[in-house]
């Protein structure tokens, strides 16, 4: 049985595996940097260990170190999060050798899954449909561009080790294909440490929709209902929810049961997700495993009232998911929204610096997983993710109007953040009705309407805000009355 | 005192009219006249009712030219010297300098991974200049005006802060 | 009652308002510049402007004076408040025979003064002004004298600020020079001691009137300007900021300013700033941010002498003036303007009850016939002078180099330092190791078979034994060796242990500092 985990990750999801280890009583082990010495994680760790500079690759990328430190701390497993050591099978492997329990995949179904092109053709053998691209791996610029004209553009240029947006382009003819080959490997060995690039069709109008699955060290297999993730920006997932409004109970289930078939097909163990693109017409391709806990598992939690990371840690266990897939069943409607730390108008450039103060919202039906407190850093080393702030309602419109009321409540000064975007695509009529795609912010124009719904906002706001102005001359005249304080000791000095 | 805001049309009149006492006023905006009572007060915000409704302001770092506040969670910029604008711009130009056209901006940290042009080149406005890394993500910066690249301030490795000049282009 | 004597009076102080009339205030409108009581009622807060003397006029005869008489006559005087402190304010008005000084001008701006340095309370001059009335001759003249003597008179009592936001030339530079900030707008504010023309008459050198005293040349190359403003605006707020960390007059501790930024708030990516490679340059204003409250440092004369930095900031809430070498420019290395930069700030902070830090990180004074040519035995001793004479609270934290000179004049402990500390970082010795071992073992080297290898022995040895902080803490020139990290919290106890020192001069007239 685990006793002691050590959290080889940072911010949000390192206070959420820590408030579950909490509630089941296994002591938790915190890792930082440099730049984290003051976070929430560090502060509510039973332990917490030093290991490095603030760049990644030196403290929470640093394998020989954290594998040290789980030693030294006696911890018996580790929890990788998402991002970082999360889907580095190397990590994984130096777990498995030093009999530390990887919360996780195998290193094995990590590498296979990992590795985007044997994923594809495990899921060719299995039947599960896959998105047309190059068979292999590209040599180079050179084939990419072969293969890219040969199947027709619009294509994807996506780093076989990327994810969460990294190493993805989008790319419309040759000249565009050459420069995003280059940023494309960049940024992959920036993240992952390794690059190899992969080209691939790209579909118009897809919904991104992915389902959770699960399986025990004995075999069982369930998928835990799917989410629908297509409102992004440059491949990075903005608002996630669940049930879809593309899915329906039979398309569930068919593609539930590919995605166990998928599962299966992998020797897959512990939580992980299939990602699928649905094109236009209904068609759904496979796209990959993500074989970790995703960010934005707290939709699925509150649809089906598990605690995903208490699953993890059970399966990891060796204990077998204790029900059936007949045993789900999806209860109300969740939305996410990722609260990031960028400037909407500057192309979405990071926003960093210190967060003098926070108001986070609450209330029935929200939940906020976040590392922000009054006084805490936004580092320009780390990802831009602040807060995941995640609504359930009965149905989709109360979810979403609980979702407006705690964006409007929730304050976060000192950086720029999405808030003011995800107001302004709750509110339009496309996403009342459920027209989702990933091109959702281009089509719709959201820019845009936000810019209008900025100037909107502060044109109702004038009326206080020109009171609270007046008040302030006031105020200060007030004080003009004691300005002999200004200089008073003066009189009392002679000489 | 009249007043601009920035992202509203139009120039705001604004004047307390009354002081009822008790913390009570009534205040003038435009043509309309409006109760007042404030609830709490200092220098780093305000609470008040305004015609029975309720809305609380806090006070930021402030300048001649601008008065920053956050109305009801809402990041407002007033400018209550507004009239004197035009005169005070004229010979310098937008609140900035000859320098804010020349000169090429980061608007974030990060670490340059490549510079894509040389001192000397032709660049149209939205050319890549150079390429930050920031938070994993790789940022192009892109050229604000059509011009000529007169200096790079950059070299690939380097390090930038917020604000940072990249590049002058003339 | 009385109606046609109230009439009289509303219709003088309505004219007096207009001063010079509405043409002129839209000529002035047109140039970009606003007039002098628009510029008093920007810096001030609002409504608590006062002004007196408004009905001054001058009592001229010759060139037919008597016909162009105006209420004010040419400035507007009086007091009021800045963020509820009181100050006095007094401003040249361009719109009234140009802004030109006349003897009554110069009368109502030295009665002000009187009042300042009677009541304790910081001047502010605002300078738009065409110079001495020629038409009032010498007295024009000895109106600038009588301006200069109280500018003396208050020097070192209470804070003197000048803002340039018009021209200024011959005599009347002097004024602002004597004060101990002068601001100048970009593109608005010139000052030189004789114009273009006369320049191109003379030398029959052309420049521009921006070239040659415009805001950026005072700001870059002169230091004549401490800080350079974009606009008018610009010029207020800082002018507005620089009094918020003043005291109101020379008894007077600085305003306490309490933040939420934790006293004891430690560091730890600090000593990350300094590069393994000591050759290597980098921004120490990176660790003065870190180590000040709320990341907040007014830095005075920016553009001047950049290879050292001085300015203002807070320690717990009380100012400080910062004294700190910047690695950035001439690898930190001391010349004629950095002294002589360093040195007038030193002293102002001294005359105001302003604890002064120092962070040192030095190779030395810059060598060479331009330097030696042009006195750096002078100036440079203007900074030991300074450090030594200087009786508010003092501490110097070395941080990287200190040589030789540049290790004692960087507020070294005999200068009457009171606290001198060290970060593991610190090499402090004679000379660096390259150059101390070339000179102590030049015999050895010019004998060795393989002098490069016999070099690198014995720098590397130098470096053990010297160039290190140990040797200086073993004699007690520094009190202690401390961690980077806590680089703050020692500072912040430091200046509380020091906050009632008191120390004395022996009495006599003044010293005589090299000037």
């Amino acid at each position: 049985m685990i006793e002691k985990i050590l959290i080889s990750n940072r911010g949000e999801i390192a206070l959420r595996v820590i408030r579950t280890c909490k509630a089941l009583g296994i002591k938790t082990v915190a890792v930082y940097s440099d730049e984290d010495y003051n976070s929430l994680h560090v502060k509510q760790a039973n332990e917490a260990y030093h290991i490095g500079k603030a760049a990644p690759k030196e403290s929470y990328l640093n394998q020989e170190k954290i594998m040290e430190v789980i030693l030294a701390s006696g911890a018996d497993a580790v929890h990788p999060g998402y991002g970082f050591l999360s889907e580095n099978s190397d990590f994984a492997k130096l777990c498995e050798d030093n009999k530390i329990n990887f919360i996780g995949p195998s290193s094995a179904s990590m590498d296979l899954c990992g590795d985007k092109m044997r994923c594809k053709a495990a899921m060719l053998k299995a039947k599960v449909p896959t998105v047309p691209g190059s068979p292999d791996l590209v040599k180079d610029v050179e084939e990419a561009l072969s293969i890219a004209n040969k199947i027709g553009y619009p294509v994807l240029l996506k780093s076989v080790y990327g994810g969460g947006g990294r190493g993805i382009r989008l790319v419309n003819n040759d000249k565009e294909l050459r420069e995003a080959y280059e940023t494309v490997t960049g940024e992959s060995i920036a993240a992952f440490g390794k690059s190899a690039i992969l080209v691939e069709k790209f579909l118009e109008k897809i919904r991104h929709i992915e389902y959770q699955l699960a399986r025990d060290k004995h075999g069982n297999t369930i998928h835990i209902f799917e989410r629908e993730c297509s409102i992004q920006r440059r491949n990075q997932k903005l608002i996630e929810q669940t049930p879809s409004p593309a899915v329906d109970q039979k398309t569930r289930d068919r593609i539930g049961e590919l995605v166990i078939s998928a599962a299966n097909a992998v020797g897959y163990t512990n939580l992980g997700t299939a990602e699928f693109l649905r094109a236009d017409n209904g068609e759904f391709y496979f796209i990959e495993i993500n074989a970790r806990l995703q960010v934005e598992h707290p939709i699925t939690e509150l649809v089906s009232g598990l605690d995903l990371v208490k699953l993890q840690i059970d399966i990891a266990n060796g204990e077998p998911i204790p029900f059936k897939q007949k045993d789900l069943k999806m209860n109300g409607y969740a939305i996410e929204c990722r609260i990031n730390a960028e400037d909407t108008f500057l192309d979405f450039a990071p926003s960093t610096g210190p967060v003098p103060d926070v108001t986070i919202p609450s209330g029935p039906g929200v939940r906020c997983d976040t590392y922000l407190y009054p006084g805490c850093t936004v580092s320009p080393f780390y990802d831009s993710l602040m807060a995941k702030l995640v609504t359930w309602g009965q149905n989709f419109e109360e979810s979403r109007l609980r979702m407006l009321n705690a964006l409007n409540d929730f304050y976060i000064q000192g950086v720029e953040t999405s808030i003011p975007l995800y107001k302004t695509i709750l509110k339009t009529e496309e996403y009342k009705k459920g027209e989702l795609s990933t091109d959702f912010l281009k089509r719709y124009g959201i820019i845009e309407k936000l810019t209008e719904d900025v100037k909107s906002e502060k044109s109702e706001k004038k009326e206080p805000a020109l009171a609270a102005a007046i008040m302030h001359s006031e105020y200060f005249k007030s004080r003009v009355i004691s300005s002999a304080n200004s200089n008073h000791s003066w009189k009392s000095k002679l000489g | 005192m009249e007043y601009k805001i920035e992202d509203v049309e139009g120039t705001f009149n604004a004047q307390i009219l009354k002081n009822l006492g008790n913390n009570e006023y009534v205040i003038k905006i435009g043509t309309q006249e409006h109760q007042l009572k404030i609830l709490h007060m200092d220098s780093r915000g305000i609470e008040f009712i305004l015609d029975q409704k309720y809305h609380k302001a806090k006070y930021l770092e402030s300048a001649t030219a601008q008065m920053n506040l956050v109305v009801d969670g809402i990041p407002m910029k007033l400018n209550p010297n507004s009239k004197f604008d035009e005169i005070v711009y004229k010979n310098t130009g937008g609140g900035g300098s000859v320098d804010a056209q020349i000169s090429l901006r980061s608007q974030i940290p990060g670490k340059v991974v490549s510079v894509n042009v040389t001192e000397g080149d032709s660049v149209k406005k939205g050319d890549v200049v150079c390429v930050l890394e920031s938070m994993k993500m790789q940022v192009s910066i892109k050229s604000h005006k059509d011009g000529v690249i007169k200096k790079l301030k950059i070299k690939s490795g380097a390090s930038v802060a917020k604000n940072d000049v990249l590049a002058e282009i003339e | 009652m009385h109606s046609e004597k109230i009439e009289k009076f509303l219709e003088k102080q309505n004219k007096a308002l207009t001063a010079g009339g509405q043409d002129r205030i839209l000529a002035q409108h047109e140039k970009g510049k606003l007039t002098a009581r628009e510029r008093i009622n920007l810096l001030l807060d609002e409504g608590s402007f006062t002004e007196i003397d408004a009905l001054v006029t001058h009592h001229y005869y010759e060139y037919d004076m008597q016909k162009k008489k105006f209420f004010t006559d040419g400035v507007i005087t009086g007091y009021g408040t800045i963020n509820g402190r009181q100050v006095f304010v007094f401003a040249y008005d361009f719109t009234v025979l140009g802004g030109t000084l006349s003897q009554m001008g110069a009368k109502k701006i030295t009665k002000l003064m009187d009042h300042a340095t009677r009541t304790g309370c910081p001047i502010i001059g605002i300078i738009d002004s065409g110079g001495a009335r020629i038409q009032e001759g010498i007295l024009s003249l000895d109106g600038f004298a009588d301006i200069f003597y109280h500018n003396e008179l208050a020097s070192g009592v209470v804070p003197q600020i000048t803002a340039s936001i018009g021209p200024s030339a011959g005599g009347a530079v002097y004024s602002p020079a004597m004060t101990d900030f002068v601001i100048m707008v970009e593109k608005a504010g010139t000052m030189y001691v004789t114009g273009p023309e006369v320049v191109k008459t003379v030398l029959g050198e052309e420049v521009s009137f921006e070239d040659l005293g415009g805001a950026i040349t005072h700001g870059t190359k002169s230091g004549v300007a401490h800080f350079v403003a974009k606009n008018e605006y610009d010029c207020f707020d800082k002018i507005k900021t620089l009094l918020s960390y003043l005291p109101a007059n020379n008894t007077e501790d600085s305003p306490l300013v309490v933040s939420d930024d934790d006293p004891n708030r430690m560091d730890h990516n600090l000593i990350n700033k300094i590069p393994e490679n000591s050759l290597q340059p980098y921004d120490m204003k990176e660790i003065v941010l870190s180590i000040v409250d709320n990341h907040q440092f007014f830095e005075v004369h920016e553009l001047f002498a950049q290879n050292v930095m001085v300015g203002f900031a807070r320690m717990h809430g009380k100012t400080v003036g910062i004294v700190a070498n910047q690695p950035l420019y001439l690898a930190g290395a001391l010349d004629i303007d950095s002294s002589n930069k360093a040195s007038r700030f030193i002293r102002f902070c001294d005359s105001f009850n302003i604890p002064i830090i120092s962070l040192v990180d030095t190779p030395g004074y810059m060598p060479g016939t331009n330097q030696e040519h042009n006195g750096i035995i002078r100036h440079g001793s203007k900074l030991l002078y300074a450090y030594c004479e200087a009786t508010v609270p003092k501490i110097t934290l070395v941080i990287g180099k200190a040589y030789g000179g540049a290790y004692i004049a960087m507020g070294s402990k005999y200068l009457r330092t009171d606290i001198n500390y060290a970060w593991p970082t610190a090499q402090i010795a004679v000379l660096g190791s390259e150059s101390a071992v070339k000179i102590m073992n030049k015999k050895d080297l010019d004998a060795a078979k393989n002098p490069k290898e016999l070099k690198k022995q014995l720098t590397d040895e130098f470096n053990e034994k010297f160039a290190n902080p140990y040797v200086a803490a073993s004699n007690g020139s520094v009190d202690a060796v401390i961690d980077p990290a806590q680089t703050r919290p020692m500072l912040i106890k430091a200046l509380e242990m020091l906050a009632n020192k008191r120390d004395k001069q022996l009495p006599r007239k003044h010293g005589n500092i090299n000037l």
